[in-house]
């Protein structure tokens, strides 16, 4: 297939975490606002003059001086998000919208904010104590954290619009580039589908990784140019597989994928497109801010819900994955050193088992930085070669 | 015997003793006296149902390290003299009645020991078990169920008496492909569920927790699938220090209060829990007077027993009378050698102890104190519950035991945000006169792991003493005792440039000790 429209401008925005579009919107007076967890409100960092920034630490070298503040054991994202920060990568930011969801990230923050590491006078931060289930009272204690902890403090320290009717405009905006990703995604479903799993990744992040309403009419120009777009006649896919997992912001594995013929059809993973990329549904009776968190806590599938609805849930929707895009196994990747999605996986593998109808999953760890990870093909071309085999055995094949 | 040090009466490798240790002989009488008593409660409680006792013995693994509970206890006490040793002795003894009357508890109901038995049937729906790190106090309103926390007998203690005991429920897990860098402490918990090692009894509800840390949250849910009952997940605030978040942390014990009552289609008796409450406020003002007394310069009771003890008290004896009466006891000891200043023992440091203590080697403050003179004055996990409970009103009573809960052990200093942990150590250094900080590297602990960094700026910026001891827990594995020792011997010897008080400590192999 020919290039993708604007594939290339994406790969450049993705080489930094102050990309070309993070600067443009700061030079108009935009106030950027950090995050790094699903558990933060995206829309509601995008209110008034504010942007969200989704952060990533692209090009991550070695991690010397994270390693020593934090000790090796701590998953790389956090290590490699704590570097960026001591080289100033992140000076841009206004605030840094914390969460106390995962210690690991939490204790980022708490880095960033001690060390004073971001060189910015008027820099800000917000920690979110959020619930672990969804219940009435859950929702409340939801939604105070983030009307104090982020919503208060855009508008006191820069004097954001966090109105109703600017968080009503925001979720507009939001869910006019969340139709675009569940278009792009119902073509995943086709046999030989036109768009592939790395140019998916790689739209995917900067959607996260940049402001919304400047990453937007390039998205509709992708979609455009999508639309029109012929698949090789040749499919060169071998096995199709939902990704299950922590945070995945490196579009090097799909690229991996790829070399191995894989092709996700589903990314339910954190930055991927499931659920971030699903539209907010506002009604006129109620505040939108209730709206939106109560949105939020009830898409949210972190293995940190601990409720058996939520545990049932988790593994309902990766099984429905599994069905609705024409799935031939499910990998649970997992972030090296992260302690939710450590236990996830295991847990949904032995889930997956005891349901008894042979859906086939791998449990991956991997780096924060995959690049080289000469292992990871390895095992996935295995996984690949197995799903093989199944089918032909399935198919009547040779046994 | 003096001449030859403490660690001439270790057999080799297994550290079991060849004799009692010699302490003088009033120390040694008491010592031997309440040793004595330890056997007592221990033959009571296997002579009082032998058949169940022994069935158990041979259904659960764990069980055989309660077998070794004498020689725990040796261990833990070691070198102690005067008040200390008191105070050692009858809290651990304490302790050990409390335990077996759990068992007995236990085993009458458990389904695995009496296969389809009506009485264990009847018995079990009494029980209600109960995550381990909630705080068993805001039980006592259900004077008629008997709450259980439930890793505590098959996991907690059995891996302080044997280092070695969550070897093997550790690889229960990781066979499943659970990664090996999680805390062991959850890791074993679930590899206990894994190989039903825990009792099965009828209960009719189960309330688990978010306490203390991601890698609990997890295992909760995982042996969640395993005990197949309707469950309670208690969610507490994790920033739990900031007074918005009470609202919530309320709301979720009146949920988890409702839940209780409709699974054991009960009542919640608030005058039952306001006479346990009147037990608690006791304790805790009893409590606070232990540690002032280690504040002064001749701190009376410090060390492992102290906080074993603490912990239990918290986590399971809070509200019971009988543990009053031993705090009240053990009170008037430390208070008595304080005031005739008395100090058996001889202290060339007085140290904080920062992080969770390792369970694989709980002895650990014993041996720095009899080796190199180092007194564990304050130790981190020993500071909690510090705040009675008013009982003017439901509301008053909901408030101070969602601060008892969200302050339950560990968590109390590692959720709430960095200057929980951070600042507190700085003004236990400071309160408690101390001229060094241990502070434990657990490896496999990513929240305080990840602030490493903070608090060795910080100990340079402030000039004092600052040690990190690697250990993992309850992993002897990765990280052995013996390893613990070398990096306090490297640190006594190389930087401090000492000599040791008793040298056959130093460095001796207990590489298959208990």
């Amino acid at each position: 297939m020919k290039d993708l429209k604007h594939i290339h401008f994406y790969e450049d925005l993705l080489e930094q975490a102050n990309n070309e579009l993070v600067q443009q919107a700061k030079s108009e007076g935009g106030v950027a606002v950090g995050y790094t967890c699903f558990y933060v409100p995206e829309v509601l960092l995008n209110v008034g003059n504010a942007f969200s920034v989704r952060l990533r630490a692209p090009n991550t070298g070695s991690l010397d001086i994270s390693q020593y503040y934090m000790s090796s054991f701590i998953c790389g994202y956090s290590r490699a998000l704590v570097e960026r920060a001591f080289e100033g990568g992140y000076n841009f930011l206004d605030m840094w919208a914390g969460t106390d969801t995962c210690q690991q990230m939490n204790r980022v923050v708490e880095n960033v904010v001690e060390f004073r590491l971001i060189d910015n006078p008027t820099f800000t931060h917000g920690f979110l104590d959020a619930p672990m289930k969804i219940t009435e009272h859950g929702n409340k204690h939801y939604e105070h954290m983030i009307q104090v902890e982020f919503l208060d403090k855009l508008k006191d320290n820069f004097g954001v619009d966090i109105s109703d009717k600017a968080i009503r405009k925001a979720v507009k905006e939001h869910n006019e580039m969340c139709k675009i990703f569940e278009a792009i995604s119902e073509l995943r479903k086709a046999e030989n589908p036109v768009i592939t799993p790395r140019e998916f990744h790689i739209l995917c992040l900067v959607s996260y990784a940049c402001p919304t309403s400047l990453i937007l009419p390039y998205l509709k120009e992708t979609y455009a140019d999508l639309k029109k777009r012929k698949p090789d006649e040749k499919c060169p896919w071998r096995a199709r597989f939902v990704v299950v997992g922590s945070e995945l912001d490196d579009y090097t594995f799909s690229e991996i994928m790829e070399s191995c013929n894989a092709y996700v059809v589903a990314d339910r993973y954190c930055f991927g497109s499931i659920p971030g990329r699903k539209q907010i549904p506002l009604t006129t009776d109620r505040p939108a801010l209730e709206q939106v968190c109560e949105f939020y806590l009830a898409e949210n599938q972190c293995p940190r819900f601990m409720s058996k609805d939520k545990i049932e849930e988790r593994h309902a929707i990766a099984r429905k994955l599994y069905e609705d895009y024409g799935a031939d196994g499910i990998i649970y990747e997992q972030a090296k050193f992260c302690d939710f999605w450590g236990y996830e996986r295991m847990l949904e593998n032995a889930k997956f088992l005891d349901d008894g109808d042979d859906i086939p999953v791998l449990q991956i760890d991997r780096e924060y930085v995959i690049a080289g990870a000469g292992q990871l093909r390895t095992r996935i071309q295995a996984f690949v070669e197995s799903v093989e085999i199944k089918k032909i055995q399935k198919a009547g094949g040779a046994k | 015997m003096a001449d030859k040090g403490l660690a001439s009466i270790y057999t080799d490798k297994t550290g079991i003793y060849k004799h009692r240790e010699w302490r003088g002989l009033k120390d040694t009488a008491y010592d031997y006296k309440m040793w004595c008593g330890l056997w007592g409660t221990l033959l009571k409680w296997a002579l009082g149902h032998p058949v169940t006792n022994v069935k158990a013995l041979f259904r659960y693994r764990w069980m055989f390290d309660y077998l070794k509970v004498p020689s725990f206890y040796d261990r833990i006490m070691e070198g102690a003299r005067g008040a200390a040793l008191k105070a050692s002795r009858n809290n651990m003894n304490a302790l050990a009645v409390s335990v077996t009357d759990l068992l007995d508890t236990l085993f009458e109901a458990d389904l695995h020991l009496h296969p389809g038995d009506e009485k264990a049937i009847k018995a079990g729906e009494k029980i209600l078990p109960v995550d381990e790190l909630i705080p068993a106090l805001i039980f006592k309103g259900f004077p008629d169920l008997k709450p259980i926390l439930w890793q505590e007998i098959p996991e907690y203690l059995p891996s302080l008496i044997n280092c070695h005991s969550p070897e093997y429920y550790i690889a229960q897990t990781e066979s499943y492909g659970l990664p090996a860098d999680v805390c062991p402490l959850p890791v074993t918990e679930l590899g206990i569920a894994i190989d039903d090692d825990y009792p099965v009894v009828a209960a009719k509800g189960f309330v688990s927790c978010n306490m203390p840390c991601d890698g609990s949250i997890m295992t909760s849910a995982l042996q969640d699938r395993r005990y197949q009952l309707p469950t309670y997940p208690l969610n507490i605030p994790l920033r739990w220090k900031r007074d918005d978040v009470q609202e919530y942390a309320i709301a979720e014990l009146r949920e988890m209060i409702k839940f209780v009552e409709k699974q054991y289609d009960t009542k919640y008796d608030w005058d039952a829990l306001r006479a346990a409450i009147a037990i608690w406020n006791e304790q805790v003002e009893l409590r606070r007077e232990k540690w002032e007394l280690n504040r002064t310069d001749i701190p009376p009771h410090t060390g492992s027993t102290m906080w074993l003890y603490s912990i239990f008290e918290h986590q399971v004896t809070g509200g019971e009378t009988p543990c009053l009466e031993n705090d009240r006891k053990v009170n008037a000891y430390l208070r008595e050698q304080v005031s005739n200043r008395e100090c058996p023992k001889v202290i060339k440091h007085r140290a904080v102890i920062w992080n969770t203590p390792a369970n694989m080697y709980a002895n650990f403050n014993a041996w720095i104190l009899n080796c190199w003179g180092v007194d564990v004055v304050a130790d981190m996990i020993d500071f909690m519950g510090f705040d009675t409970i008013d009982t003017t009103s439901e509301d008053t009573i909901l408030e101070g035991l969602a601060k008892q809960i969200q302050g339950a052990t560990m968590r109390v200093h590692t959720k709430g945000g960095i200057h929980v942990m951070f600042d507190d150590l700085w003004a236990k250094v400071a309160e408690y006169n101390a001229d060094m900080v241990i502070m434990f590297d657990q490896i496999s602990c990513k929240g305080v792991g990840a602030i490493n960094g903070l608090f060795e700026e910080e100990a340079r910026k402030r000039g004092i003493n600052f040690v990190w001891v690697k250990q993992d827990l309850f992993e002897c594995t990765s990280i052995s005792r013996r390893d613990m020792r070398e990096d306090i011997n490297d640190y006594m010897s190389l930087v401090m440039r000492e000599e040791p008080l008793d040298p056959s400590l130093v460095d001796f192999d207990d590489s298959e000790c208990w």
